[in-house]
């Protein structure tokens, strides 16, 4: 029923309105923390009731929103990643006298409505107006301490650039529009279908495609990520990481993918369709992620540029659907594809909500974020040291761990396809990546640590977090079959057929 | 359905958790080795049932015995079984597996004095996911106990290796991982290849069109030649096995080239004969330049774990040239030999490199012509010295020479101009005795402090030694052990090129 997303709304609602008020009543410690927690998880409750009863109604607000199983998927995820940023933020975001701390948490609510709404618009105006509600707080967040050079910086380039996005998926929706007269997602996809000799038609999805792109982190769209992670604080990085990054998957997921059985993006048909623009872009983000994140000397930029890797090995499965979409006899491998991809989107969050998370309480432990902080730190920080191991391994595709399955479906998808070569790529980068992760992985348990050698210690709370996430990253790859079963109920039907 | 394979894999998995968990013990390295020590036992006690339950009941042409089959994943258009089984191939490695395994445990508790439940911990999760390997009839479950072994493998060799042990490790990871998953791909491509799309190797046997059998072969062979590891794919390997730890040694150079060798005879032959058929000549020149290479390069090496590095590649080479001889020939006495030779080469490697590590303990170096002497000083610690090497040289004695005798047969029945490989043999004699005249009768230099060392090595490690050595000395007579179940495996894989020639 439409009534439990109505209450995940409001929940959340009250909390980005109501807990600024702490701030004049002077109780500036965790409490705006827990209530934002309270908030999530009672929010988290009625998005997972709704798919509980598995209610398909598709017209709430009018024709704006679809409770259907994808946005479930995606709403639970994006939660759930809010939940433990939230919670993380209790250690790792300073709570005193002088900070913001409720403003800190109003704005994290702000942006979890917003990635909430995405996951369930299938409309182009309400995907906008989410879309914003999303991005414009996450901007304040970049640049939430305020004394911090860097933080300012990436505040500022991540605003513009953002903005700049914001302003390319506007002109997608006007000729969009324009062409369909029409902003229901379906309805629009379906008319644009009928357009293939308008080259405006073309067009339109290039842009939704680089708009959504920069929040995807894409190559060439990615510019703003690793300096946008490593300046702003640990948690907000672990926020785009995990959450908003996948909620520019699931607007791609909403609009492109549905359009893409217009299929080729010229009239004359040809070389330039959407299958073939999404492989030369997953080849390009899999291959510069990597390449670059082999030479980072910052964990965070590290991190930022493996998370635009795995972005490329989502977008494989995208390939594989949208081929899928033009070619009927392959419906089985765009079925798998998106499997695979939105398996992976759910292990990605994870695996790198783990990584970031852990690499923020190294940042405020010892100081620093260079990578030969980590030396040792199977020493310093156990805890904190395995867990990150763990998601570095899911994350190169080590068995049996998460990672490796929804890669090893991304790659399968693809491989009778005539994007093979795509799967070949993913494999090798996947070894290429084991010389990162590998490295971040000797440093922290074949190296001795560099200065002090003493055990730090690590907050129970924050031990609790990183604890779910490995467990998940585990349990996950053990027993893949009722998570793959869950991201295939989400799988939208093909369109073309 | 019989659970003793699945026990194979759990109970040192089981034994993984339990040293682990006594790291909260103060001291307690000798408790933790005796907590080891019992789980691997228990793992050759099953393996030994397993291993005599196939010799009982050996398995008809191309059938597996004690089966068992856990439903894991099921999705349409991907399902992924763990289909469990042991034949007369897998057998005879699962049971030296659970040998090396218990007797590197043992010869651990002189060799390893720090982090000893992390470290018994590691040993025996790699021991478990080599257990796997050799049993699971999933490609995707084998690739998947395959990489596990590596990962157990990076820490042994990087926390407890010697001094260059971090960049052994990584390099170590980072070939190995780029094979494997180079080999992945050659799965995932059958999968949609075939009609009835399964990773099951029992039902891909024999229905894979030739057509979709060249890039499959050449992706396992990548991810074998690195793991073997056969030139020019062998990087990895003398800084490795020179670095690692004397026991992890013996899994790592007696163990983990045998999954290569037994990824060759099972998939690369089993699955793609028509193929491995008409490319076998190139796999032959590929194997006997790496026979040739190891021996020669082993000949100018000054470091003990270096010199036993190169013979090992020498070796594995045996192992691919008996495979794919018999794949051109359809004599099946390659494979059988191979077989032997991986079985045989396990336990004679698995003893020099724990040699090795004792020899360091005493005389503080590896170095050949730093040592000297250790007839007089050391006698006892010579003459094991003495006798492994002539194991691995192949002397009559030990089986080694009845398996090196079989693989060159089986080579000379394909080719008759692969007969100039019996000079491996020789240049191997040749550069062991120099090694054993240099390191045992020729006096130590005197500059060194290496010649004082006269403390010779204990009667418990000479023991574990010495239990390497016995069951290679009892092959020669009881052959039939290894080579009884091997024959059909060999002959099933002969006749999918020479169906009923040598039947």
């Amino acid at each position: 029923m439409a009534e439990y997303i109505l209450f995940a709304v409001a929940a959340l609602s009250v909390a980005a309105l109501g807990v600024p008020f702490l701030q004049y009543r002077g109780r500036r410690g965790s409490l705006p923390g827990y209530l934002l927690i309270v908030a999530l998880l009672a929010a988290l409750a009625s998005v997972i009731l709704n798919a509980a009863t598995g209610s398909t109604s598709s017209a709430p607000f009018g024709a704006l929103l679809a409770s259907d199983s994808l946005g479930n998927l995606f709403a639970i995820l994006t939660l759930f990643v809010t939940l433990f940023v939230a919670a993380a933020s209790l250690t790792l975001i300073p709570s005193g006298r002088s900070s913001n701390t409720p403003f800190y948490y109003s704005l994290l609510s702000f942006a979890a409505l917003g990635m909430l709404l995405i996951s369930y618009s299938v409309d182009l105006l309400m995907l906008f107006v989410a879309w914003e509600l999303m991005s414009i707080p996450t901007y304040a967040l970049a640049g939430f301490q305020k004394s911090k050079e860097e933080s300012n910086e990436a505040a500022v380039k991540y605003a513009v650039l953002g903005a700049l996005s914001s302003a390319i998926i506007l002109y997608a929706i006007s000729l969009t529009y324009g062409l369909t007269g029409t902003t229901n997602i379906g309805a629009a996809a379906a008319s644009l279908g009928s357009q293939l000799t308008d080259p405006v038609a073309g067009l339109a999805v290039l842009l939704f495609v680089v708009g959504f792109g920069f929040k995807m982190s894409i190559v060439p769209f990615h510019m703003w990520a690793p300096d946008a992670y490593e300046g702003a604080p640990t948690p907000i990085a672990a926020l785009f990481a995990a959450g908003t990054k996948k909620a520019g998957f699931v607007a791609a997921i909403r609009v492109v993918l549905a359009i893409s059985t217009v299929y080729s993006l010229t009239p004359q048909g040809g070389l330039f369709t959407i299958p073939n623009v999404l492989a030369v872009l997953a080849l390009a983000t899999m291959t510069l992620g990597n390449l670059a994140a082999l030479t980072q000397k910052s964990m965070t930029r590290l991190l930022a540029y493996s998370s635009i890797a795995q972005a490329g090995y989502i977008l494989v499965g995208f390939v594989a659907y949208s081929y899928g979409q033009g070619n009927p006899a392959f419906a089985q491998q765009a079925e798998l594809g998106m499997t695979g991809a939105l398996f992976h989107i759910i292990n990605h969050s994870v695996m790198k909500g783990a990584a970031f998370l852990g690499a923020g309480l190294v940042i405020l432990k010892l100081g620093s974020g260079s990578v030969e902080t980590f030396n040792g730190l199977g020493r310093r920080m156990p805890v904190t040291a395995f867990a990150m191991a763990i998601s570095f391994l899911a994350l190169a595709g080590v068995p049996p761990l998460s990672g490796f399955w929804s890669k090893l479906l991304l790659f399968t998808s693809v491989l009778s396809t005539p994007f093979a070569w795509l799967a070949v790529v993913g494999v090798l980068n996947s070894a290429l990546s084991m010389g990162y992760y590998g490295w971040v992985i000797k440093r922290m348990y074949l190296d001795e640590p560099d200065g002090e050698t003493t055990r730090v210690e690590e907050p129970a709370s924050f031990a609790v977090v990183l604890g779910v996430l490995v467990a998940l990253i585990i349990a996950f790859g053990l027993f893949p079959g009722p998570v793959i079963s869950f991201a295939r109920d989400a799988v939208p039907a093909l369109a073309g057929h | 359905m019989s659970y003793v394979l699945s026990l194979l894999v759990l109970i040192p998995l089981l034994g993984s958790g339990v040293t682990f968990a006594l790291s909260s013990l103060r001291g307690g390295g000798r408790t933790t080795s005796n907590v080891a020590a019992a789980f691997a036992f228990a793992t050759l006690l099953v393996a030994g049932y397993a291993f005599f339950w196939v010799y009982w009941h050996t398995p008809t042409l191309g059938t597996y015995a004690l089966t068992e089959d856990h439903p894991w994943i099921s999705l349409p258009g991907f399902g992924v079984d763990i289909t469990l089984g042991l034949d007369g191939l897998s057998a005879p490695l699962v049971l030296v597996s659970s040998i090396v395994g218990m007797l590197s445990v043992l010869s651990s508790r002189t060799l390893i004095d720090k982090r000893e439940p992390a470290y018994y911990s590691l040993l025996l999760l790699a021991l478990a996911s080599v257990m796997g390997a050799f049993t699971s009839l999933n490609l995707i479950v084998f690739y998947l106990f395959w990489e596990l072994t590596l990962i157990p493998m990076f820490f042994l060799i990087g926390v407890w290796g010697g001094d260059r042990r971090k960049y052994a490790a990584l390099k170590f990871i980072i070939f190995t991982f780029a094979g494997s998953a180079v080999m992945l791909l050659g799965f995932l491509a059958l999968y949609f290849g075939v009609s009835t799309s399964t990773f099951d190797i029992p039902s891909l046997a024999g229905r894979i069109p030739t057509g979709l059998q060249y890039l499959p072969l050449l992706a396992v062979f990548v991810g074998c030649a690195v793991e073997l590891p056969v030139f020019p794919f062998h990087g990895w390997q003398p800084d490795a096995y020179e670095q690692a730890p004397a026991p992890v040694n013996a899994l790592l150079s007696g163990i983990l080239p045998k999954f290569a060798g037994y990824a060759v005879i099972r998939i690369a032959l089993g699955l793609f004969p028509q193929a491995a058929y008409q490319y076998a000549w190139a796999f032959i020149i590929v194997a006997i330049f790496s026979m040739f290479y190891g021996a020669v390069v082993a000949l100018l090496q000054s470091d003990l774990k270096r010199m036993f590095a190169y013979t090992s590649i020498s070796h594995m080479g045996f192992v691919l040239f008996g495979a794919f001889a018999t794949v051109l020939s359809g004599n099946p006495l390659g494979i059988e030999g191979a077989i032997l030779l991986m079985f045989t080469h396990a336990l004679a490697t698995g003893s020099l490199f724990t040699l090795s590590g004792f020899v360091e303990k005493q005389s503080g170096t590896r170095k050949i012509p730093l040592l000297g002497g250790m007839g007089q000083r050391v006698p006892l610690t010579a003459a094991l010295l003495a006798v492994a090497s002539s194991a691995a040289m192949g002397i009559p004695p030990f089986a080694s020479f009845l398996a090196e005798l079989m693989v060159i047969s089986g080579g000379i029945s394909a080719y008759t101009s692969t007969a100039i490989t019996v000079l491996v043999p020789v240049i191997t004699g040749g550069y062991f005795l120099w090694m054993l005249k240099r390191v045992i009768i020729d006096p130590a230099p005197p500059a060194t402090d290496t010649g004082k060392a006269t403390e010779d090595v204990s009667r418990a490690d000479a023991t574990v030694v010495a239990l390497y050595l016995v069951p290679l000395v009892l092959l020669t007579v009881f052959s039939f052990l290894i080579l009884s179940p091997a024959a059909p495996v060999a002959q099933w894989t002969a006749n999918l090129i020479h169906g009923g020639l040598h039947a």
